[in-house]
């Protein structure tokens, strides 16, 4: 048996093997989140909802941040339009006027050019209901916002 | 013309009337499931297509089924690749429906679409020229330079592909972000809703 043609596929195979341990260590670590996102930038987002894109594969709603007499447009990211209603979130609760509160994690880039951006964990609507709004598994902060999650 | 062409279809396309008139393209965007399927399908199916074509590359490399004529390898396993590859093409085609322009104005997509005519331009060169002499070493282990040179460039080709069609989901380089120009450049984002924005200091 010749054993000297099974070398370079062994290697091919085990280099291969490794990539893959750790694209998927690398996905449960992260995924999309840290890509993007800075967990430890924890921004809380109170105003009026502007404008709700109901896009997949993440839907964003648009904030008007008042704080004193400074305006910031917020755009933040949520689950899946089917996540969200899922979750109780629809075109009805959340129309464009509505008073709610956001709790999320701001975009790594910080430039807020051409807008700011953030990822939202939870909302909470002006009855007092607070949902979870993000997506699970995203490799998100575990800060009990995603009920699916055992917390830390 | 093609950006004309593009806000059209994603826009005015299957348009109703009335206010919350949706096109097809914002339709299929906002769906609660059809968007997801497309997009699992369209992974799925490339596993098929990758999988595949990894082989018969593979084959052609020398590095496996060396034993095997390469015609036999091919002959098996390459309609398997053909039907993931017009699955994929499909899938791609309606994941691309859903937003024209974010792809258009994409510098991922577009390194993709590239790499993608590479590899097309490659198996049409290994099918009219290569394959011509294919009799003379179909049963060599080790198949001649211009089979495996063809063989490698269409391995890094769809490698590309795919990486780069997983990078479309990150924002790094959104048009209207401060960012070099050439990057500005390569995605048009002059003429994108968003806008071209030059870094700060640098000029315009």
């Amino acid at each position: 048996m010749n054993f000297r043609r099974f070398i370079l596929p062994t290697m091919i195979a085990t280099g291969l093997l490794a990539a893959a341990t750790l694209g998927v260590q690398q996905a449960s670590a992260h995924h999309a989140f840290a890509a993007e996102f800075d967990g430890k930038s924890p921004v809380l987002l109170r105003g009026k909802v502007t404008k709700i894109e109901w896009i997949n594969p993440h839907a964003w709603v648009h904030v008007n941040v008042v704080e004193g007499a400074k305006e910031t447009e917020w755009m933040v990211e949520g689950g899946t339009p089917n996540t969200l209603l899922r979750a109780g979130i629809d075109r009805n609760s959340l129309k464009p006027g509505t008073e709610i509160v956001v709790r999320g994690y701001q975009s790594k880039d910080k430039a807020c050019t051409p807008i700011c951006k953030a990822n939202g964990r939870d909302v909470t609507f002006p009855d007092g209901r607070k949902l979870f709004m993000g997506s699970s598994g995203t490799g998100a902060p575990k800060d009990g916002a995603d009920a699916t999650e055992a917390p830390k | 013309m093609i950006r004309a062409f593009l806000v059209w279809l994603q826009t005015a396309l299957g348009k109703g009337a009335g206010d919350t008139a949706q096109s097809w393209s914002e339709a299929l965007l906002g769906s609660l499931n059809f968007w997801g399927l497309l997009e699992g399908s369209h992974l799925i199916g490339l596993m098929l297509f990758a999988g595949t074509i990894l082989i018969v590359d593979l084959r052609l490399l020398g590095v496996t089924f060396r034993r095997t004529p390469v015609s036999v390898v091919s002959d098996t396993i390459l309609p398997l690749t053909i039907f993931g590859f017009i699955f994929v093409v499909i899938t791609g085609m309606g994941l691309f429906f859903a937003k024209p322009l974010f792809y258009y104005h994409n510098i991922w997509f577009r390194v993709k679409m590239i790499m993608l005519a590479i590899a097309l331009i490659n198996i049409l060169v290994f099918h009219s020229r290569i394959q011509r002499t294919q009799g003379s070493w179909d049963s060599d282990a080790l198949p001649p330079a211009g089979a495996r040179t063809a063989a490698a460039l269409s391995l890094s080709a769809w490698l590309v592909v795919i990486t780069f069609g997983r990078l479309i989901a990150y924002d790094w380089f959104e048009c209207g972000k401060p960012q070099p120009a050439f990057i500005n450049w390569a995605e048009e984002c002059k003429v994108s809703e968003k806008g071209a924005v030059a870094l700060s200091g640098a000029h315009p």
